[in-house]
């Protein structure tokens, strides 16, 4: 189910009266019940998978918990580790492994006679392993005690407003949460709905109206000109930012409604400065696990400089696999990864040139922020082409500059459209680093009612209700 | 609420009421705001100088009448008009699917004096035409009783969600273009770029280009063509130029002519491979500005574009 669609309307038209009519334990089956349906409306065969995982996982956290050896303790955690990753590994990636390494042996003239499997990719695998990952490995390094209760735990491994696409919820900050007061209560109504109107917006308006762009350029890019391109690469910065950032406002906002607090997911992260930055502000859910799970363990910054950009270029490469099992996500953490390396290397040496010239502090500021948005933009051109011979002819016909002209722009009206709605966007974002809109909409009824009603219209106006589904599902 | 305030029964009651009363205030406001923006918006589409408001404001009478998808953009209307003298209507629209160009020229020979010629480009018969389109024509339902029956028999949900919400019927590059062309023509609607070397390039990797057209698409075709005719108007189906090698990637154009023509009756001038010239083409399937006024030129030469004789009794 996608919340962009006519069914999730109904399923939440039943679910939220049930939900607030219900109390206990009642509730907390009410909640499982209605988070499997809701993954299990794409394909119920799947549902397996999370119970097993659920399952597995709320035994070893028992275990582990229960067990003094640190041998002992290892074995368990290891074990969680190879189901969790097991799954994620043969469901995302047997097929790109075989074949990358069928392609490596045809590299030494060998032609083995390796079969791929036809498997289908389960929605969601990457965030729902991550959030019952960092639940066993929490028990392992004794930060969390295990949850006593099956349903609460299985409730927190399928809970539908984040289920597919997170944002990844730790153990330690949802599973306390069940103990909150969740009923009734029309100001987290009134401030959760203002969050799924945002997200909504972003979603069906933005994301989805330059989609056909962006798809239009990347399905032939050398059929069109250069200005094109550049255009295309702009407009997907801004397509997989209101797609991923709205799905994350949704969820985060149908978890307010009903009573827990989801922790922020996107900041405005391409007011970023620098790349360290950008990775506070971008898909923070993810960036703060890899920190927790992959770079601290691996040492973090605490080993000398050349270990820091073996971790930080180790933690970027793997955040790239985890997008999707293709060589040119990895390429984008390589990119990323290469970005924060040399930012740490030269980073002060070009603030200091920029010092030396006397820039103007907005205007230090600016090429910063500029800077980082091209590069980012640079990665993007990976991150959504299918392979890198597509990625290079974006870059060539982008860099030829051939047809550089208004006149050569393809279907201006959707240009248009596009530029005014982005134009929007980044009104909202700019004006909300000094305003903070959220408050605006808790303090005043009136700019609520308004806000309410000027974003329905937007939606209606410009909305695009043709069920496309969220470009991170796929991950 | 607070927990002090819900131990008094009174005072938990107005906050409920008062939280109604919110709910209310949007619903009316929402409400309120999509008929007065429908309005509006309703009134730009009346009043626009775009092609198809022109259509159903019936102001749109003409000697020859045009249709097709984007490639019949190409009739370039200024060149024509100063060349023979007589008024033109242009009913194209990029991606224009078989059914909805049908409805608009019905609607147009319904809705005014017929016109002596319709050309129609019968490229547009073809199944990757954007059948999609006619959702953006929703802002024209209220004025075409067959565009609002296609329109619900089509895309039912687009349908009422323009019943729903007025502001939903405008959403749409078709209003945007009538919104654009408020005040001024579109007659000018054409490409002015010339091919670029790459694109030309690219043309050689392409495949076969085969038409993808229906039983149901030809049957569209045929009544359109019976209608026009029962109306007194001569029809002329042409296919339109193609960059040379383009048009020799197209694989089933003599299927589609000769099933045109067993469906019709009429024949079908082939013009796919009529234009040479690199600087004719704005890309390898539209003429552009310099093109189209050779192409026109070769088609007045060839009586396509010739009115019958009693055109100076009107």
């Amino acid at each position: 189910m996608i919340f962009n669609s006519l069914t999730f309307l109904i399923f939440a038209a039943i679910f939220l009266p049930v939900y607030f009519s219900l109390k206990g334990r009642a509730r907390l089956f009410w909640s499982l019940a209605g988070s499997y349906l809701f993954y299990g409306w794409w394909d119920w065969r799947f549902l397996s998978l999370i119970a097993i995982s659920t399952m597995v996982d709320f035994i070893l956290g028992q275990k582990m918990a229960q067990e003094d050896e640190e041998p002992k303790r290892k074995r368990l955690i290891v074990l969680s580790m190879i189901l969790n990753l097991g799954f994620l590994g043969f469901f995302k990636y047997f097929n790109f492994f075989t074949d990358s390494f069928v392609t490596m042996l045809q590299g030494f003239g060998l032609d083995p006679s390796v079969h791929t499997l036809n498997i289908i990719l389960p929605v969601g695998i990457s965030f729902y392993t991550f959030q019952s990952m960092s639940y066993t490995i929490d028990i392992y390094r004794r930060q969390l005690e295990p949850e006593p209760d099956f349903w609460r735990f299985a409730t927190f491994v399928a809970f539908w407003p984040q289920l597919v696409a997170g944002p990844i919820v730790r153990a330690s900050d949802f599973l306390p949460q069940f103990k909150n007061d969740r009923s009734w209560d029309w100001d987290r109504f009134s401030s959760g709905m203002a969050q799924v109107l945002w997200g909504f917006f972003k979603k069906v308006a933005i994301a989805d109206s330059l989609a056909p762009f962006v798809d239009q350029c990347w399905a032939e890019p050398m059929a069109f000109t250069s200005i094109n391109l550049w255009i295309a690469v702009v407009f997907y910065s801004f397509q997989i930012y209101c797609d991923f950032s709205g799905y994350s406002d949704i969820a985060i906002g149908s978890a307010r409604i009903l009573g827990f607090r989801f922790p922020e997911n996107f900041r405005t992260p391409y007011f970023s400065q620098n790349f360290s930055e950008f990775w506070t502000r971008w898909h923070i859910s993810l960036s703060s696990w890899l920190r927790d799970y992959l770079y601290i363990p691996l040492g973090g910054n605490r080993d000398g400089v050349v270990k820091t950009y073996r971790n930080l270029m180790l933690t970027m490469l793997l955040g790239g696999l985890w997008h999707g099992a293709n060589w040119t996500f990895v390429f984008w953490g390589f990119l990323h990864g290469m970005y924060l390396v040399v930012q740490r290397l030269w980073g002060k040496t070009f603030g200091k040139i920029m010092d030396l010239l006397h820039f103007p502090k907005a205007l230090k500021t600016g090429v910063n922020i500029a800077l980082v948005y091209a590069f980012t933009c640079l990665a993007w051109v990976f991150f959504r082409s299918p392979d890198f011979s597509i990625a290079t002819d974006v870059l060539t016909n982008m860099l030829s500059f051939e047809g550089f002209n208004f006149v050569s722009v393809m279907n201006k009206f959707m240009v248009m459209k596009g530029v005014l709605l982005i134009a929007m966007l980044l009104a909202v974002e700019v004006t909300d680093l000094k305003i903070q809109w959220g408050g605006v909409v808790q303090r005043s009824p009136v700019f609520r009612v308004a806000s309410f009603a000027v974003l329905l219209w937007l939606i209606s106006f410009f909305g695009t209700f043709g069920s496309n589904a969220f470009i991170y599902f796929q991950f | 609420m607070t927990n002090q305030q819900s131990n008094h029964p009174g005072i938990e009651q107005f906050y409920k009421m008062k939280n109604i009363i919110w709910v209310i205030a949007v619903l009316v406001l929402v409400f309120l705001g999509d008929r007065l923006g429908g309005w509006v918006l309703g009134s730009v589409v009346e009043n626009s100088e775009f092609r198809y408001s022109r259509l159903y404001r019936n102001n749109a009478d003409c000697d020859l009448l045009f249709a097709g998808n984007s490639r019949g953009l190409i009739f370039y209307q200024p060149y024509i008009e100063e060349k023979t003298g007589v008024s033109t209507f242009n009913l194209s629209y990029n991606g224009m699917p078989m059914d909805l160009a049908a409805a608009l020229i019905k609607d147009h020979l319904d809705r005014h004096e017929p016109p002596k010629v319709l050309v129609l480009d019968v490229t547009l018969l073809d199944q990757r035409m954007d059948r999609r389109l006619l959702t953006g024509f929703n802002c024209y339902t209220p004025y075409s009783e067959r565009l609002s029956d296609l329109m619900r028999d089509s895309f039912p949900n687009d349908y009422y969600a323009g019943k729903v919400t007025h502001l939903y019927r405008y959403n749409s590059e078709v209003f945007q273009r009538a919104f654009y062309y408020l005040k001024k023509s579109d007659e000018d609607w054409l490409l002015d770029r010339v091919i670029s070397p790459s694109l030309q390039k690219d043309v050689e990797n392409q495949g076969v280009f085969d038409y993808d057209f229906t039983p149901e698409m030809l049957e569209s075709l045929a009544a359109v063509v019976e209608f026009a005719r029962q109306k007194g108007v001569r029809v002329e189906l042409v296919v339109n130029p193609y960059f040379p090698p383009f048009a020799q990637k197209i694989g089933n154009l003599p299927a589609l002519k000769m099933a045109i023509e067993k469906s019709t009756g009429l024949p079908v001038h082939d013009y796919s491979n009529s234009i040479s010239g690199v600087d004719g083409f704005g890309d390898y399937q539209h003429l552009n500005k310099t093109g189209a006024k050779e192409y026109l030129d070769r088609l007045m030469k060839d009586g396509i574009l010739e009115l019958p004789e009693d055109l100076s009794s009107r």
